[in-house]
């Protein structure tokens, strides 16, 4: 992740930015939170309605609820912007936020500096000239801390990406030794394609969407006890205690702290999963609030909603 | 005819020093299928009721009407081996089975030839007494050996030598003697270590002499085991008396090694002269005289033969004489391989996988209770409408009907369930010409055909039992098909069978290609004019059930590539920069050093090549750098052609995570590159270097892919585009008061003529040029009309040439060219601006 862009030159930064200002020529970047349509803070909501236009960044992440009741919730119409709408067709926003009066609202679920990094859209909206404007919100990067593991203990995230054939990074796990080494807990985070165009057809230069889909923490789990292996690290085992979560920040959120083998086993339910390897050492407060999320042990596979 | 049952001749097949595996090879039109003819006739296996047709393994009515073979087709001969001749060696009793190929002349249909090689393991090649060794001669030959197929020769047409040229016995040695040294030149050029020493020699006996046409044909063998009792001399040392600078002398009754006074060329003395008295004496109908000295040469005629006169004479005795059959079966099971034997030194060609595992060993024993290891060369139409059968060869193993196998494709990769598929074979099939028969199981040495696979078979393939077997190496072909048209059906409501019958056309031809371009144009594309025409006649005829189709002009298959620019690390570098904006590449291009595409083309230089050893050639044959050859991270298009993906950045963090996806990228860019969507050639692709997001997700192929297609695109504008037309070579045979003619209509098509010999002994002129395939159409006709019919020209592409000019800029022609392909294709006329691929810092 880079740099924190806000930290780019203080003197530039107007003060403004943490007002609400009604004029145009401001982007607002708002983090929407992790449960439902509800989530939004206050100030967050105000600027929602203020807007000239709203898009919705509906690709890095998925929340509780539909669109339709995002729209019903602030009383304005929704843009769903996927991948190659951010990406490729950012100017279309920005020129938004350049002429709508109000300028343009852009929803990120979670914190717009969060797991998702939209620091592009920044520089790209600053380079115009635009004034940015970011209300934050709950991430999974702090909520994770709802497990009991300490924030201040955690070492650089890792995303897992679903394997191919032939395509099977295994880069990431070297981070994960090293925060095991360095005593830290390590938050996993699992691929999602939402929209995502097959890979051959982005090789010929056209798109051909797949179909979603959305990584377990079962197949996570998989795709870690496979490297350890062809790595030969010796670190994870069926044995380590890890936590696996689901629909953090949602009313039926799931956390199951088990070992891998009987994670692997778990049915998590619907997406987004992820799954923390815990440090090898733990706080003894850690361990008090993890042992609130072991799963009964008549039945392992059907954990209690927490 | 021998009649067989199909019990006596499965019996046959299990004995695997018993079978000879022969294609028969030649230039068109040298009488390949006459002479299979006389054969089959004599000692063909199943009873066929038109047994006495003429060309009976031209099985199609277009192929008798055209007198050309377009398919090669197999036929199985029954031979027993004489009994008061040797042995071979490892043979087991005097039954042998001889399962021929007859394969096509023409050049447009070589790829014929290749799957017709790839089942056997040795070649008679027939060379035209007259017309000697032509370029097509040379290309089988080069074929043959390429697949370690050995080969054996026969100088055909002897008739024409005696008849129509009436030469004189000498001259007529001269002539034999200067066809068999041509042909020893090129086998030694391409010769094989491994397969050892392949020239033919008349006196070893690997040299037959034979008039298809009139149904004779002797080795010299069968003269020296006449003459050996006459002068009391063992037979080998006849033999040897009866080729080469070996004279002698009638009155004093001596051998002697040199020329001298009164002694005359034992070849000439006791081969031809015998020959040409026959023939005269026939000719001038003395039958009494006849009669007397076919006493004494042992051959008695009917009443019936007397009847006959002048020609129909002489060939009856000529026949009776030296029957074709024995003189050639005796050759192929003296001096061709036995698959026991051949499999030995082939086994390690074939197959792709470790030379010392289960399936290559028991391919190298050819041993019939090891892993099933079957190639499929060919699928045939059968007669049930729009089904194949897989025609290949069993290498190991015994194939079974039922029994289930696993077919890879040409693409499989071991280990992986690409291009992969488990079925059950319904039936196995003997395949005879035009008629099948099933048994129940074939063995290792034979050839076979399988039903119930063609869902699954695309062309070509490997099929075997076990879960470790590598596949045997997939054919490659001599030619390409550079040129295409597109079809459509008359009545738009036929589309769906014409989608349909390309795909049929598809498996019945091991070349041709069909493809849906973006615009939904349907192009098929073949070798030459030729090619195209028989395809495109099979896939209405056959494939659409004579549904009309509307084809297009022929257009021509070109290349992409660049000519480089000075200093390109500095000046011609693309940068690109993922959607995301978190990633960039830097790649330049430059132009792959000379012969090095050829060489990556004729299979030289490969992906497969063991690493280190690859690298030091690149380096020290072709010039590459160093650290360019070192780190080749892929071939393409295909993952085989002449282009290359190297890694020159240095210290560059998760640089192998993102390689998948640069090879996807380069895979579909040199396949359809940035100027007008064809295949791009001889350029080499480095990688300078690469910033990279520190996260997988945010570096996965949906970032990377793009980009890198983006920086190949741009890579290439910058690094001086160009286009690359395809060249033919033309061999003309023509007298020479009409050889003006012919490089006035080459120079009108832009070709340029670089070799006029004259044929030794005849008035005839060989004209070699090339000429570019864009101008080759109506080529053949123009000089037909030209030269008065004179003129004959075998086209087979050659080479690839640079066309001069600016492909970017509309004014000049190969710019024009260029417009006009991306607007057939459905692209934007005007090739995209730099602008679309280079990002800013």
């Amino acid at each position: 992740m880079s740099p924190s862009p806000l930290n780019e030159d203080p003197s530039k930064r107007a003060s403004s930015e943490f007002t609400a200002p009604s004029s145009s020529g401001v982007l607002h970047l708002i983090g929407l939170g992790l449960g439902d349509e509800r989530d939004v803070t206050l100030r967050g909501m105000d600027l929602i309605r203020s807007a000239g236009v709203v898009y919705l960044e509906a690709y890095t992440s998925i929340l509780g609820v539909s669109a339709p009741a995002l729209e019903k919730a602030y009383g304005r119409s929704v843009c769903i912007a996927d991948r190659e709408f951010v990406e490729e067709r950012a100017q279309e926003i920005l020129t938004n936020a350049q002429s709508q009066p109000g300028g343009a609202a852009f929803l990120v679920i979670g914190d717009p500096f969060g797991a998702t990094t939209h620091t592009d859209l920044w520089l790209r909206a600053r380079e115009r000239g635009l004034k940015v404007n970011v209300v934050h919100n709950a991430s999974i990067i702090n909520a994770i801390a709802v497990t009991g593991l300490q924030l201040y203990l955690f070492g650089q995230a890792i995303s897992l990406c679903f394997w191919t054939d032939t395509d099977r990074p295994t880069s990431y796990y070297p981070k994960l030794l090293q925060n095991r080494r360095n005593g830290l807990h390590t938050l996993c985070l699992l691929d999602i394609k939402v929209k995502e165009p097959s890979l051959e057809s982005l090789a010929r230069g056209k798109k051909l969407y797949e179909p979603p889909r959305y990584m377990t923490v079962n197949q996570a789990i998989d795709q870690l006890l496979e490297i350890d292996s062809i790595l030969e690290a010796d670190e994870l085992v069926e044995d380590t205690m890890a936590v696996g979560v689901a629909r953090i920040g949602q009313p039926n959120q799931l956390i199951v702290y088990a070992s891998l083998g009987t994670l692997r086993q778990t049915d998590f339910g619907p997406p987004l999963h992820s799954l923390v390897i815990p440090a090898r050492e733990l706080h003894f407060h850690e361990e008090e609030v993890l042992s609130w999320f072991k799963p009964k042990s008549h039945d392992t596979t059907k954990p209690q909603i927490s | 005819m021998v009649n067989f049952t199909i019990d006596q001749l499965r019996e046959i097949m299990d004995r695997k020093y018993n079978i000879r595996n022969m294609s028969v090879i030649a230039h068109v039109d040298h009488g390949k299928s006459t002479l299979t003819d006389s054969l089959v006739a004599a000692a063909g296996i199943i009873a066929m009721a038109n047994a006495g047709d003429q060309r009976l393994t031209d099985t199609r009515q277009d192929e008798q009407d055209r007198c050309i073979t377009i398919k090669s087709t197999g036929i199985s001969l029954f031979f027993n081996f004489p009994d008061d001749l040797p042995l071979p060696k490892e043979a087991d009793g005097r039954n042998f089975l001889i399962n021929l190929i007859d394969s096509p002349g023409h050049v447009d249909f070589s790829s014929e030839v290749t799957a017709a090689l790839r089942v056997t393991d040795g070649a008679l090649v027939v060379v035209d007494s007259v017309e000697g060794v032509c370029v097509q001669t040379e290309t089988v030959l080069r074929q043959a050996l390429a697949e370690r197929i050995k080969p054996v020769m026969t100088i055909n047409k002897l008739d024409r030598s005696f008849l129509e040229l009436q030469l004189e016995p000498e001259d007529m040695y001269q002539n034999f003697s200067r066809i068999i040294e041509t042909a020893n030149v090129i086998m030694s050029t391409y010769q094989d270590e491994e397969l050892g020493d392949v020239q033919v020699y008349p006196d070893a006996g690997t040299v037959a002499f034979s008039a298809g046409l009139h149904g004779w044909a002797f080795t010299l063998n069968r003269f020296a085991r006449m003459y050996s009792k006459k002068f009391g001399v063992e037979p080998e040392k006849m033999t040897s008396r009866l080729w080469g600078d070996s004279f002698f002398n009638r009155k004093e009754k001596k051998w002697t090694k040199r020329e001298g006074k009164g002694g005359v060329r034992a070849f000439c003395e006791f081969v031809i002269k015998p020959i040409k008295k026959i023939i005269e004496l026939c000719m001038a109908d003395k039958v009494e005289d006849l009669t007397k000295l076919l006493t004494s040469l042992n051959i008695k005629l009917t009443t019936e033969d007397k009847e006959l006169r002048q020609k129909p004479l002489m060939k009856r005795v000529l026949q009776k004489w030296l029957p074709a059959d024995q003189a050639l079966l005796e050759m192929m099971v003296l001096y061709l391989p036995a698959p026991a034997e051949a499999q030995k030194y082939r086994a390690e060609l074939l197959y792709e996988g470790p030379p010392d595992d289960a399936c290559c060993t028991a391919i190298r024993n050819c041993d019939a209770n090891g892993p099933l290891m079957l190639y499929i060369s060919k699928m045939v139409p059968s007669s049930d409408k729009g089904r194949f059968i897989a025609y290949g060869r069993v290498f190991s193993g015994t194939v079974r009907a039922g029994m289930k196998v696993r077919i890879m494709g040409p693409n499989y990769v071991p280990g992986t369930k690409k291009d992969l598929a488990v079925k059950s074979v319904q039936r196995t099939l003997l395949m005879m010409g035009r008629r099948t028969d099933a048994v129940d199981s074939v063995p290792c040495g034979n050839t076979v055909g399988l039903v119930g696979l063609d869902q699954v078979i695309i062309k070509s393939g490997t099929i075997s039992d076990v879960e470790s077997a590598f596949p045997l190496k997939d054919m490659k072909y001599s030619v390409s098909p550079v040129v295409r048209v597109a079809v459509e059906p008359k009545n738009p409501s036929d589309l769906p069978k014409l989608v349909e019958g390309l795909k049929r056309l598809a498996k019945s031809d091991p070349l041709v290609q069909t493809i849906t371009e973006e615009s939904g144009e349907h192009v098929i594309a073949g070798a030459g004019e030729l090619h195209l025409e028989i395809c495109l006649k099979d896939l209405k005829d056959d494939f659409m059930n004579g549904a009309e189709i509307r084809v297009s002009n022929p257009v021509v298959t070109f290349r992409e590539t660049i000519e480089g620019v000075e200093n390109p690390e500095n000046t011609a570098i693309c940068l690109s920069k993922s959607p995301n904006k978190h990633n960039r590449l830097y790649i330049y291009a430059t132009p792959l050093p000379d012969n090095l595409p050829e060489a990556i083309e004729d299979g030289k230089v490969t992906p497969r090549d063991e690493a280190k050893a690859r690298m030091k050639m690149l380096r020290d044959e072709y010039g590459v750098p160093e650290d360019a050859a070192k780190k080749i991270w892929c071939f393409g298009p295909d993952t085989t052609g002449a282009n290359l993906l190297v890694d020159r950045a240095k210290a560059v963090q998760y640089l192998n995570d993102i390689k998948d996806s640069c090879v996807a990228a380069f895979q579909w860019a040199t396949k359809e590159g940035v100027l007008c969507d064809e295949n791009m050639r001889g350029i080499l692709f480095n990688i300078h270097d690469c910033s990279l997001h520190a996260d997988t997700i945010h570096r996965g192929g949906g970032q990377i892919i793009p980009t890198c297609r983006r920086a190949l695109f741009g890579a290439q504008l910058l690094a001086g585009p160009k286009l690359v037309e395809p060249f033919f070579l033309v061999e003309i045979q023509c007298p020479e008061t009409i050889v003006g003619s012919i490089y006035g209509v080459l120079t009108r098509k832009r070709g340029h003529v670089f070799e006029e010999v004259q044929r030794p002994g005849t008035p005839m002129f060989n004209v070699k040029a090339y000429l570019p395939v864009q101008e080759s159409f109506g080529f053949t006709a123009d000089l037909r009309s030209a030269t008065g019919g004179q003129a004959f020209p075998q086209c087979v592409f050659d080479h690839w040439s640079t066309m001069a000019g600016d492909p970017l800029d509309p004014a000049e022609t190969v710019g024009t060219l260029v417009k006009a392909i991306r607007e057939r294709k459905g692209l934007k006329p005007v090739v995209p601006d730099i602008g679309n691929f280079y990002d800013r810092l």
